[in-house]
């Protein structure tokens, strides 16, 4: 299995309630899932475990055979080689799109940075608006910037937090379809929380449901959510 | 549960440092605890049996009149400006926090000269009118013109603060009320007033921590209090312990009106709603009315301001001569080179333990950043005692190193030394900073630090790349702030100055105190000046950008 996590369990220091009960699930190379629950129900908690955002109170995570959490090991986000678009995006707004795009690039040297960023812009479909600053470009291209962000340094994985939820909704079913093929060109295993039924349905290869912290049933989404 | 994985994500430079920093702000206050207990001398049991009274009665006084009248002009200022319209309430709004520009100890000398029997005022009286006053009438030097001295130049932490609020909070409050079919004035009294409590009871608290931090003015009055007699007991009588005595009765006094301030504000904090506010609009005043409101302004706005300064100004004029020379030069090289050094150590310091907090979310955390912000609290004198003991304590065990370096070394090397000073400004200075600069990391929020992470930067390549590169305006902020403050302190660069080092602040204070106010102006006026620029900067360019 690529992606592995088991009996994750998480609470916030202050309280006793735990956010999130046994969370256990295997993901294979390629696969996209959706973790849909309301809000509450700990699907965003899911995603700051994986990328390291918070450490859980048990549990393991191992990703194509490398542990990056259990109870003894914890890597730092900034080493997990994983990528994220959060929820409205965090695009930094003193960079332009293209300096966005190319931050998580430290590593290359500059010429094989500009490859790079050509390749995920010409992916996004963004080439026009590279020199422009997150302000100035609408939700929907923010969007494209973000996911271009999180892909540019080829991470292991990719999450998306609510990827649709600050868009208007005459747009969703586009960019819905848009995101799957972006997806899936790539490869990229992938995992995203949304509350909407319909997002789970248009692009997931599997779903998660979550309620009050614990999985209530997995399966392909014609099978489950139909 | 701390196990090795939680060390691993709190476990940084910046938990060390900050660390250290927090250390180094308590270590001089806890001096001032751990000397409490020393053996009482003759000259306490003399303070004690005849003079503590006074020293309490007096702070007393002080505060309360001055806490009472701030809040009624205040509050009347915030609530005239946010709710009516009336000639030139754009220029009030931000002319009226300009008081704040003129430190206390600088009104107080100026108002004298103004009104003493040489003055301006008592001149025009008798040789143009005829007219010769009642002495006492115009006596500025008693407890009255102490209480109005502070009133008129510290109201502007009432009126900012409750004037924000009010412009954020209590635009829906203010129209449902008056829907309802109530009057101006049961509208102030009944739902003003009520929902503006915490903001009021902070404006008033940061007044009455100024009054009992204050040296020039009761100084120069002659008013005995607790921070004229630390002061005389440390540097007349030389007796330190008993300096430390008043110290701490004073500090109790202190840490009795947070826990009062506390209590007052309720469960209540007042922080903002993120979202979006409207408005209030407001109600245009016509003929009298709207007269009057424009007279009370004005008349605020020339006692706190505009005759203070245009005497100054006179004064200036009169004197420049003598004045204006080499040595007038070395005094503002003196001071903006001492000010500018403090704040970017202050700020550097802000933001390391600003950042620590922010990243490393535990109760360690939290407790730094209530240190921090207690130096404020504490007034200059007391400080100044602290950092006093300590640094001596300090030369005292390096003494053998400076022998090292200097056979010859006296035996004080820092604590006759400017390090002295800048630390001290640094334990009262720092929850300016601070506050300026965590408000600006609360701006930003976490998502974008989170973000970086995500895409491989470190905690502190992050910080360089992304928080400090957003967090710039409130850095810039937090800079002037602290830097204006440095410029106008008096009590502690009196007490810590290094032998014969003087600034615009310390020498204006020293002309007034040997009867040459007239020469005070010119270094009095730079002061005000740079401060006036500052909070122009901060409360008419910073509205515009809201």
């Amino acid at each position: 299995m690529y992606v592995q996590i088991k009996g994750l369990n998480f609470k916030y220091k202050n309280s006793k309630e735990k956010i999130l009960k046994d969370f256990t699930i295997e993901i294979e190379k390629g696969e996209i899932i959706s973790i849909l629950g309301e809000s509450g129900s700990g699907k965003s908690t899911v995603l700051r475990l994986i990328s390291g955002l918070e450490v859980p109170s048990s549990g393991l995570i191992r990703i194509n055979d490398r542990v990056i959490v259990d109870n003894n090991t914890f890597v730092l986000p900034e080493k997990r080689g994983i990528g994220m678009v959060f929820q409205d995006y965090a695009l930094f707004p003193h960079l332009t799109a293209a300096q966005n795009i190319k931050f998580g690039l430290k590593k290359l040297t500059k010429k094989d940075k500009n490859k790079r960023l050509q390749e995920v812009l010409n992916l996004v479909n963004l080439e026009d608006f590279k020199d422009r600053y997150p302000y100035e470009l609408s939700g929907g291209q923010q969007q494209r910037v973000a996911l271009a962000r999180a892909l540019a340094p080829s991470p292991s994985l990719l999450l998306l937090d609510e990827p649709f939820s600050n868009l208007d909704a005459d747009l969703q079913c586009k960019i819905r379809e848009d995101l799957r093929k972006i997806i899936k060109q790539t490869g990229i295993t992938s995992i995203f929380v949304t509350h909407d039924r319909e997002d789970s349905k248009a692009i997931a290869d599997r779903v998660v449901i979550l309620k009050e912290g614990q999985i209530v049933r997995v399966g392909k989404p014609k099978d489950i959510l139909d | 549960m701390l196990t090795i994985r939680h060390l691993k994500l709190n476990l940084n430079i910046w938990a060390v440092l900050s660390f250290i920093f927090i250390l180094l702000v308590i270590l001089p206050n806890l001096n001032i605890v751990l000397n409490v207990f020393n053996e009482p001398n003759e000259n306490w049991n003399h303070i004690k049996e005849y003079l503590l009274k006074d020293y309490l009665v007096n702070s007393v006084i002080l505060i309360t009149f001055t806490g009472f009248f701030t809040i009624i002009i205040g509050t009347s200022l915030a609530w005239m400006i946010s709710i009516y319209d009336f000639p030139l309430r754009a220029f009030f709004k931000w002319g009226l926090v300009l008081p704040l520009a003129i430190p206390p100890y600088i009104a107080a000398y100026t108002y004298q000269g103004l009104l003493n029997y040489t003055g301006v005022i008592q001149t025009f009286l008798r040789n143009s009118l005829n007219i010769s006053v009642q002495q006492k009438y115009f006596d500025v030097m008693s407890p009255e013109g102490a209480i109005f001295i502070f009133t008129m130049f510290l109201f502007p932490y009432v009126y900012i603060i409750t004037k924000s609020f009010l412009e954020k909070q209590s635009a829906a409050l203010i129209e449902n009320a008056r829907v309802l079919g109530r009057n101006s004035f049961e509208i102030f009294l009944y739902v003003v007033l009520p929902v503006s409590r915490a903001a009021i009871v902070g404006g008033v608290s940061l007044v009455i921590l100024e009054v009992l931090n204050d040296y020039g003015v009761v100084k120069y009055f002659g008013i005995p209090t607790f921070s004229t007699a630390i002061f005389k007991t440390w540097f007349a009588m030389g007796d330190l312990d008993s300096a430390v005595k008043l110290s701490a009765i004073l500090m109790c006094l202190v840490f009795s009106l947070l826990m009062l301030e506390k209590f007052l504000r309720g469960r209540k904090k007042f922080s903002y709603t993120t979202a979006k506010y409207s408005p209030i609009s407001r109600i245009k005043l016509e003929g009298i009315k709207g007269k009057l409101a424009f007279g009370y302004c004005l008349m605020i706005f020339s006692l706190g301001f505009l005759i203070p300064t245009l005497q100054l100004v006179h004064w200036a004029f009169l004197t420049y001569q003598s004045i204006l020379s080499i040595r007038l030069l070395g005094l503002i090289l003196n001071s903006l080179l001492v000010a500018l050094f403090s704040s970017s150590v202050i700020v550097i310091i802000a933001i390391i333990i600003a950042n620590n907090c922010r990243i490393n979310e535990n109760l360690l955390s939290k407790i730094y950043s209530k240190v921090t912000v207690i130096g404020y609290s504490i007034p200059g004198a007391v400080i100044a005692i602290g950092v006093i003991v300590f640094f001596v304590n300090f030369d005292k065990q390096l003494f053998w190193f400076y022998k090292m370096l200097n056979p010859n070394s006296s035996k004080l090397v820092l604590s006759t030394s400017i390090v002295m000073l800048i630390f001290a400004y640094t334990i009262r200075f720092l929850a300016i900073g601070y506050n300026s600069i965590e408000a600006g990391f609360e701006k930003i929020g976490t998502k974008f630090h989170e973000a970086s992470r995500t895409l491989g930067m470190s905690v502190t390549r992050t910080f360089f790349k992304v928080d400090l590169q957003m967090l710039k305006p409130a850095i810039l902020g937090g800079f002037l702030l602290v830097f204006v403050d440095i410029l106008k302190e008096l009590p502690l660069t009196l007490i810590l100055r290094p032998f014969n080092f003087n600034t615009l602040a310390t020498k204006s204070f020293e002309y007034a105190n040997d009867e040459m106010i007239h020469e005070a102006a010119i270094s009095s006026l730079i002061i005000i000046l740079i401060s006036a620029i500052s909070i122009y900067y901060f409360y008419k360019v910073g509205d515009k950008e809201d």
